[in-house]
């Protein structure tokens, strides 16, 4: 295999249809279709309607990303594709289509994890090594720190949210406040008129206890509640001053907990990754710690940081480069693949 | 002289067929209603191994259930796009009932949720269907029943003629009627609202 090989990614565990080309460490094509405007109705995704968009948009996808890489289909050095975590039905869109290429090009497949992606991505726009680092890893999905010591094989799960993700959050504080969905882009624009500190809203798991038991889990139900009531209890209240309050909060015990990890871990690079990195404030404030704590930041473009081919691809071509072994023909979708299983044997 | 790769995942069967000039050169099939994902690849790398040189790609469109259904379409036309050669779908029951020689009959493959996808032949053209329904409804014409679904809601005691046929399916090919570009689900998606959002 290359050193540089050149790989594309396929990208259906949601709903988007997401295929990316990459060359060892450089894009060449980043293409997406996304179904999102006809779950905007169901507040969430509807698996079926996502799954059927992801067949109808495969090809033209396909299409489209090597005619921006301008190369062709038997250039390849392998296939990669998210095996999971995801919806099942969705996933399988992507697999099958992935191994019908894989085989009609007798080249090898990999199905790699979508959490181990977003933070792979990260190598994409920064040209120094990742490992070791932490990783933050925020989504609608999951939340969850891990230690990466080589995103290839060894991620370590140091902990996760015990109830929603952080991404949920957004989108069910946006719901009540009548902002659509999803609600992640919304509420940051409505923060961006608010004052963050115009209500103190609670930061899950961080009591002197939590520290000591479970200090790199979070917990954001809480919060949702505490928001609710305010809501409640507040017939006028402003609500650019929720969502920034409500934002600063999800931040801040996002943070709070990311650097801690980095100075147990004795760490000093911190990668956030994942549909909510690309949140304007926790991009900002994440700097500002970071810059304060000496710990080297590196965050993806926000285009990056929410579902994308290009991130399978990146892995997929990580993975080729230091000779792991492809995956077997045949492999299932893993709806709960575990963040700490890189890629499907 | 052409080969041709014959796919079908409408049914509880992953069926795939290597087929020249009409003749089944090889088939292999694997049982299992969530089976699709897995066993197609294996299938065709199986028979890839007999006869790597493919001219043409054909596939049953369904009608079927949903998520075993797409893995066959979706490996079909990335299949083709890879070797850059032509993907043809066919309407799965077409490719039972062209086995069938009676005047006028039924095939029926299970849809689930206690319905069967049907369709009618009379003198072997296609008159009614694909549609879903209650099996009672299709059991209420009269006429022979074949397929999974006529025999798991005992339409019929037949148990030949269950699964689309691989040779016919390719045969089918030939007659541009009979081609179709949409995966046939038959049914609206349940639009029910979920949390089960990932990443
Ligand atoms: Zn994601």
């Amino acid at each position: 295999m290359s050193a540089q090989p050149l790989v594309l990614g396929i990208e259906t565990s949601c709903d988007e249809t997401a295929i990316g080309i990459v060359r060892g460490r450089t894009l060449l094509a980043n293409v997406i279709a996304s179904s999102v405007d006809e779950h905007a109705r169901f507040g969430g995704v509807v698996p079926e309607i996502a799954s059927r968009a992801h067949l109808e948009a495969m090809l033209p996808m396909l299409d489209q990303a090597l005619l921006q890489a301008k190369v062709s289909l038997k250039d390849l050095d392998a296939v990669s594709v998210t095996a999971g975590p995801g919806l099942v039905g969705a996933l399988l869109v992507g697999v099958a289509s992935a191994s019908g290429l894989a085989l009609g090009l007798g080249k090898p497949l990999y199905g790699v994890n979508h959490l181990a992606a977003h933070v792979s991505v990260d190598l994409l726009t920064h040209a120094n090594a990742i490992e070791p680092t932490i990783a933050l890893l925020v989504s609608g999905g999951h939340s969850s720190l891990l230690q990466v010591d080589d995103i290839t094989s060894s991620v370590v799960k140091l902990g996760e949210s015990m109830d929603d993700a952080a991404g949920e959050a957004f989108d069910k504080i946006a719901r009540v406040m009548g902002l659509g969905f999803p609600g992640g882009p919304a509420i940051d624009r409505e923060s961006n008129n608010g004052n963050s500190t115009a209500i103190d809203f609670p930061r899950g798991l961080t009591q002197s206890q939590d520290w000591r038991e479970r200090p790199f889990d979070f917990s954001f139900s809480g919060l949702k509640t505490a928001v609710a009531r305010y809501l409640e209890a507040t017939p006028d209240y402003v609500r650019a001053d929720v969502a920034a309050s409500f934002q600063e909060a999800i931040v801040d015990v996002l943070l709070q907990k990311a650097l801690l990890a980095c100075k147990k871990s004795g760490i000093d690079s911190l990668v956030i990754a994942g549909g909510v990195a690309a949140n304007s404030r926790l991009r900002h404030v994440a700097q500002e710690r970071c810059d304060g704590a000496k710990i080297r930041l590196r965050i993806p473009a926000p285009a990056l940081c929410t579902d994308n081919g290009a991130m399978v691809a990146a892995l997929g071509s990580l993975m080729a480069a230091a000779g792991r072994p492809a995956s077997t023909i045949g492999i299932d979708a893993d709806s709960s693949l575990s963040v700490t299983c890189v890629s499907v044997a | 002289m052409s080969i041709c790769l014959a796919i079908d995942t409408s049914t509880s069967r992953t069926s795939v067929g290597l087929v020249e000039d009409g003749a089944l050169l090889w088939h292999g099939f694997q049982d299992g209603a969530t089976a699709h994902g897995s066993a197609l690849p294996q299938l065709v790398s199986q028979g890839l191994a007999q006869q790597s040189k493919v001219d043409q790609v054909v596939v049953g469109m369904g009608p079927g259930p949903y998520t075993g259904l797409r893995v066959g379409i979706a490996f079909a036309i990335s299949f083709g796009r890879a070797r850059g050669i032509p993907v043809t779908g066919i309407c799965s029951l077409d490719a039972i009932a062209a086995l069938i020689h009676e005047d006028d009959f039924v095939v029926a493959t299970d849809a689930r949720r206690k319905e069967i996808y049907w369709a009618r032949y009379i003198n072997g053209v296609r008159t009614e269907g694909p549609s879903v329904d209650l099996p009672k409804f299709v059991a209420a014409i009269g006429v022979s029943a074949f397929g999974e679904g006529s025999f798991k809601y005992q339409l019929t005691t037949n148990e030949e003629f269950l699964f689309p046929d691989m040779a016919s399916l390719v045969e089918l090919s030939k007659n541009s009627d009979n081609k179709i570009n949409e995966a046939m689900y038959l049914r609206r998606p349940d639009a029910v609202p979920t949390s089960e959002r990932t990443q």
